[in-house]
């Protein structure tokens, strides 16, 4: 209930001082309660079952930040996260919904393969050829979605899970009869040192370093070029982009498109930029969900790619810190996707905190 | 890209999938598959596809849109097996699958309805969040990861029909399944339940107006989707595969929403929809086990199909239906 | 004859969080008794909607007090007023348009019985009823087939079957023809002499002289007075509305016939509309450098198909558009935009400006590609915060900051100056303008006028579309008048009257 004075007030114009970054901090607000609810959940569920939970986070915490080792290792945890996590934000500006990243991922992966460990290139661009062909793989699996919307009208939550399955089964195909490690049949060939990023520590090696140009491009795309600013417009109000001339084909397109770019860059990240013993095994094991884990990233971190490295960061500790959580308590690790399901699920409430603190008020009978 | 107006005809959109099948049919059999055997698979395919598309049809005819069903159905999987164990009955088992969608259902819906949030992405969430908590709690429940078979007799029986001479087996909730999806069409089309749905998804306003809490009757819809998800995720591994694994609904509940998109949120013909996929699925599967067959296709190739079928019934079908102009959007009076 | 107090609203207050300039509804208060109709007149925005909704229980008022017959009521839901005996018939109607108006009317019945079809009964009362009152109306067609009009009676007959004492209609004549509207005011007599009052919502000062007893002036949230019409003038329920002695606008320097070279050419256009009907019906003008043609009329009689075909939003069915003598028909609205064509819109939040963009990103939206504010593909955004800050003051829009808060907060007027800036700056050739003043106080609206006959003076063509017959009058050089899908007449000059102008808006 607003009353007359306050409206009153209001219509005296004031200068908003730090506008947009009032509202950044509203948004962290959001993200901080959301993955509270989530940890919260979490620890109700171990107690149901009797485990410890208390003592399982401050294990999770303290291995996956508190440590140089541990720190190193959710960073490279992050790495594919802070991609996959683009692709899905970047199609949010432009309006879509494009959970793509997972199949896109799979491919960028075969990509990197093929060129890493079944091609010899000179040393210096043996690892730029790979992870341009991941690119390029990643691309190219995401062009259907971007046809099928623009041709027939097909919402990209359906094309994209869709082809994220078809991807699932190619890729396990392509590895079983033609990607194969003669000497281990069940994993794809490692790529050749040639094609390796360096290792820092841990898992963690240089990859992380295009990650995070990569995000800082997609900052820049978006707010900083004439491409970006159709994608934002169309994404806030699709009437106003049309009626400013802008093309939502050409929109859509490049947003699937970079979208695709990333998601490929994801999956060579983890066949090129891990330690040499790293690669593809045929079931996918370790490439596998960080696509749709992807989508709680972005979520957390507002669909900003700053607030995706962070948030990014964050979670890929979490999965980091979950393998000691089973290791000492025998807490399944994979709680913790169920703790990114809820955070997500409290994150699709807009204005999460503010709604709370109105909740609380009432309570108190305010 | 146009395409000719023949796609809008009811009569072809009807013709086409039967003489498909039929004809598909004839051409297997003539690979020496086991014709029944390929009925019998179709029917246990496309139950739970039916019964998660049709509690969706009334759902989105309502406005409301449960991405969901995936997630949901594997977790209903998960607790109907437990329900079963603990209540040493199956049917207990399919009532918890149920109860479970039915929660799903109604977090959903007031997610959607009063909290006004974005209905795909708490979907989403519930999917990530599902696929978790099976793994999760299939260590903690049952000690074991990732797989857990349990005793044959808690699985549901199934009765024998005759069909062309012949007997197949059919289970009971297969028929139910049919059953539900004639019984929602009758209901959202003759029934002024049925005005209601269609009231608030195609104009809310019209039925605030008239009195009726359009944010409640969503609810319903959600947990009629949710529980009719939690019967199809019961399905399957107390009817079907005899055991539980994380991968056991493989994109189904999207296969679903398919079906449902594509039939313009019509059970019957969303019905007809399963039936198309659900052939395919057991086309599949024959062709994978038929010796003299599986040699000649790869079978992570054939295990592609119903996806890629999937797209191509979308991309043919989806741009000439009518959907309610406000699906998946909130209600707000001011 | 008039007789007890049916209604009673009391200091009725409404304020819309997030709307900067005025309150929605200042300290209201208003009264309705049986047997007769109160007329709540206003310009566009006065809050006439505002105040009905929270009279039928659509909306909840931040505060006052509402009596039904003595009694006072807190309405929690349309439902609620209408088992108090309050019925509103929208202005948009709320009727379910892949449902028969038959089915639309059954829903509203409240039977324990879910299951149930469509009784009889309810067909039998409808039938009834459009015998008692003379609206008739085919109960059996889906409403997304029927046409404005029909889709009015069919509403006007849900709210009826419930027989209320109070009916509030909203511009119920707003897409009637001539004949459906007065079949509308026998309609409203026959409903008085049954007792019941009649809240009647109009911005069209004869149509109060012609049904209503009494009638409340709104201007901006206020209430202006109440007054019997039998004892009051047009003049003074005008100076009422308006508020100064009539709109003091600039007299139009109507240019004659044949000045300027023409820019824009349209031929026989046929455009249909959104449920494939045809909107436009063979519309062909000429629009000349230097001058402003308005086109007047109803709205709903094609004026928005024909504006989004000539701005490039709409497709054209056949007939041809030329710009410059080059041919546009169909084109993008980008090549419309870069030959030198403007477009002032409607719907000024939705579609005129992004709301959760910021001022400046609002103010580039056309231009962004414009050398000035772009190289390579990348933005120059030191050049484009500059230029905002200079439109800012050249236009006098107030606003916190070109950056850092997003225009949503703006208030309507500030979001139209807005677009002006916007539309204006580069003095395009061709400037069309739909309902530019809609929804805006006084000063906001003659700014708008001043500007653009600033704008034509400059040699700019622009087109004014707008129902509002008083703006077309004073400020057109010509005017057409569109009905139904044609250009009724054309004046010009001396021509230019309200009466001829009101006459040829009704097809006469």
């Amino acid at each position: 209930m607003v009353s007359a004075e306050v409206v009153r007030a209001a219509a005296r114009p004031q200068r908003v001082r730090f506008g947009s970054l009032r509202r950044a901090l509203r948004g962290l607000a959001d993200s901080v309660l959301a993955s509270l609810i989530g940890l919260l959940f979490g620890a109700a569920l171990m107690w149901v079952f009797g485990y410890d939970a208390l003592g399982a986070y401050a294990v999770l915490f303290r291995g996956a930040f508190m440590d140089p080792e541990g720190l190193m290792e959710s960073m490279a945890v992050a790495v594919p996260l802070i991609l996959t996590a683009l692709t899905f934000s970047i199609g949010v500006r432009a309006g879509l919904f494009n959970i793509g990243a997972e199949g896109q991922m799979y491919l960028g992966a075969i990509g990197a393969i093929i060129v890493g460990s079944f091609m010899t290139v000179p040393v210096p661009f043996h690892l730029l050829a790979a992870t341009a062909s991941g690119m390029l793989f990643g691309l190219l699996w995401s062009l259907p979605v971007a046809v099928l919307k623009l041709a027939r009208q097909v919402h990209e939550v359906f094309s994209t899970i869709m082809m994220n399955w078809v991807a699932y089964w190619l890729t396990i195909y392509l590895i079983t009869y033609f990607l194969a490690d003669p000497s281990r049949a069940e994993r794809a060939l490692p790529v050749k040192e040639t094609a390796r990023y360096q290792v820092i520590g841990a898992t963690l090696t240089t990859v992380v370093i295009p990650a995070l140009i990569l995000a800082l491009a997609s900052y820049l795309i978006l707010w900083r070029t004439t491409v970006g600013f159709e994608i934002r417009v169309t994404g806030s109000n699709i009437e106003a982009s049309r009626y400013a001339g802008i093309r939502q084909f050409r929109v859509y397109l490049m947003s699937i498109a970079l979208g695709g770019l990333t998601a490929g860059f994801a999956g060579a990240s983890q066949v090129l930029g891990r330690p040499p013993s790293w690669t593809v095994y045929a079931t996918l094991g370790n490439v596998m969900n960080i696509g749709y884990e992807g989508l709680g990233v972005a979520l957390i971190g507002r669909n900003h790619p700053i607030g995706i490295i962070f948030a990014a960061l964050f979670y890929g500790g979490l999965i980091h810190g979950g393998r000691f959580m089973e290791f000492y308590y025998g807490v399944a690790s994979e709680i913790v996707r169920t703790i990114n399901g809820i955070i997500i699920i409290a994150l699709s409430v807009p204005e999460l905190a503010s709604l709370l603190k109105s909740a609380v008020r009432r309570g108190h009978g305010a | 890209m146009r395409v000719p107006n023949i796609l809008l005809s009811r009569t072809l959109l009807i013709a086409a999938p039967i003489a498909g099948v039929a004809l598909t049919s004839l051409l297997l059999s003539l690979m020496g598959v086991r014709t029944l055997g390929v009925i019998e698979t179709t029917l246990l395919a496309m139950t739970p596809l039916v019964l998660a598309a049709t509690g969706e049809c009334l759902n989105e005819r309502a406005g409301m849109v449960n991405v969901g069903l995936e997630g949901i159905i594997v977790i209903s999987a998960l607790f109907s097996v437990y329900w079963a164990e603990v209540y040493g009955s199956g049917l207990m088992g399919l009532v918890g699958g149920v109860v479970t969608g039915m929660i799903a259902g109604l977090l959903l819906g007031v997610l959607g309805t009063y909290l006004r949030a974005n209905q795909i992405v708490v979907g989403m969430g519930i999917n990530v969040a599902a696929l978790g908590l099976v793994q999760y709690l299939l260590m903690a429940i049952w000690a074991f990861p990732g797989i857990h078979i349990f005793p044959r007799e808690l699985m549901l029986d199934r009765i024998m029909i005759g069909i062309f001479g012949e007997q197949i087996s059919v289970s009971p909730v297969t028929l139910f399944a049919f059953a539900a999806a004639v019984i929602a069409h009758l209901l959202l089309f003759n029934t002024k339940a049925g005005l209601w749905i269609r009231a608030a998804g195609d104009r809310p306003e019209a039925l605030d107006v008239a009195g009726i809490n359009v944010n409640r009757l969503r609810i319903v819809t959600s947990v009629i989707s949710g529980g009719f998800a939690g019967m199809a995720g019961a399905f399957l591994p107390l009817v079907w595969f005899g055991g539980l694994v994380k991968e056991i609904s493989a994109g189904r509940g999207f296969i679903a929403l398919a079906a449902v998109a594509a039939s313009g949120l019509n059970p019957l013909i969303a019905l007809l929809a399963t039936v198309v996929f659900g052939f395919s699925e057991a086309v599949a599967y024959s062709v994978a086990i038929t010796p003299g067959v599986k040699e000649a296709v790869p079978f992570y190739l054939i295990q592609m199909s119903p996806y890629i079928l999937t797209i191509a019934v979308l991309a043919a079908l989806v741009k000439t239906r009518r959907f309610p102009r406000y699906l998946g959007k909130p209600y707000v009076r001011e | 004859m008039e007789g007890p107090i049916l209604l009673e609203a009391s200091k009725i207050v409404k304020a819309f969080p997030g709307v900067w300039e005025h309150l929605v509804l200042d300290n209201i208060d208003f009264d309705l008794r049986s047997g007769e109709v109160h007329a709540l007149l206003g310009e566009n925005g006065a809050g006439k909607t505002v105040l009905a909704n929270i009279l039928s229980g659509f909306y909840v008022a931040t505060s006052g007090v509402i009596r039904v017959k003595g009694k006072l009521v807190k309405f929690r839901s349309p439902a609620d007023a209408l088992k108090h005996g309050i019925g509103m018939v929208h202005q948009e109607n709320t009727l379910v348009p892949s449902l028969t108006v038959l089915e639309n009317v059954e829903l509203t019945v409240r039977s324990w019985n879910y299951f149930r079809g469509i009784s009889r009964k309810t067909r039998a009362i409808l039938e009834e009823l459009m015998e008692r009152y003379g609206i008739r109306v085919e109960l059996d067609r889906k409403v997304e087939d029927l046409s404005v009009g029909e889709r009015q009676r069919a509403e006007i007959l849900k709210v009826l079957f419930w027989e209320p004492e109070v009916l509030i209609l909203d511009e119920p004549t707003s897409a009637l023809t001539q004949l459906e509207a007065e079949q509308l005011m026998g309609a409203i007599t026959k409903m008085k002499l049954n007792g019941k009052g009649i809240i009647y919502i109009t911005h069209r000062i004869d149509e109060v002289f012609q049904v209503a007893d009494r009638v409340t002036v709104l201007r901006l949230g206020k209430k202006m007075g109440t007054y019997r019409v039998r004892e009051v003038t047009k003049e003074q329920l005008l100076k009422a509305m308006l508020g100064e002695t009539g709109p003091s606008l600039h007299t139009a320097s109507r240019k004659l016939e044949g000045a300027g070279r023409p820019v824009l050419e349209v031929d026989d256009l046929h455009v249909l509309s959104d449920d494939e009907r045809l909107a436009v019906r063979g519309v062909s003008f000429t629009l000349r450098e230097g001058e402003i043609l308005g086109i007047a009329g109803i709205a709903g009689n094609g004026q928005k198909e024909l504006v989004e075909a000539l701005v490039g939003l709409r497709k054209v069915l056949s007939g041809r558009i030329r710009l410059m003598g080059i041919d546009v028909t169909n084109a993008s609205p980008r090549v419309l935009l870069s030959l030198g064509l403007r477009y002032v819109p409607e719907d000024r939040r939705n579609v005129g400006v992004v709301e959760s963009m910021e001022v400046w990103e609002n103010l580039i939206l056309k231009d962004y590609l414009r050398p000035e504010f772009c190289s390579f593909g990348v933005l120059k955004v030191g050049n484009a915060m500059r230029f905002a800050e200079r439109m800012v003051r050249e236009f006098q829009i107030q606003v916190p900051g070109v950056s850092g808060s997003e225009v949503r907060i703006l208030s309507g007027g500030n979001i139209q100056r807005l677009i002006l800036a916007r539309e204006l700056w580069t003095k395009p050739r061709v400037l069309v303008a739909h309902h530019p003043t809609h929804g805006l106080d006084l000063k906001a609206a003659s700014y708008t006028h001043s500007l653009l006959q600033e704008l034509k003076r400059a040699g700019s063509a622009i087109l004014l579309i707008s129902e509002d017959l008083d703006e077309v009058v004073e400020v057109s050089d010509r005017v057409a008048v569109m009905c139904e899908g044609r250009f009724t007449g054309l004046l010009e000059g001396e021509q230019i009257q309200r009466e001829a102008v009101g006459r040829l808006m009704i097809g006469g």
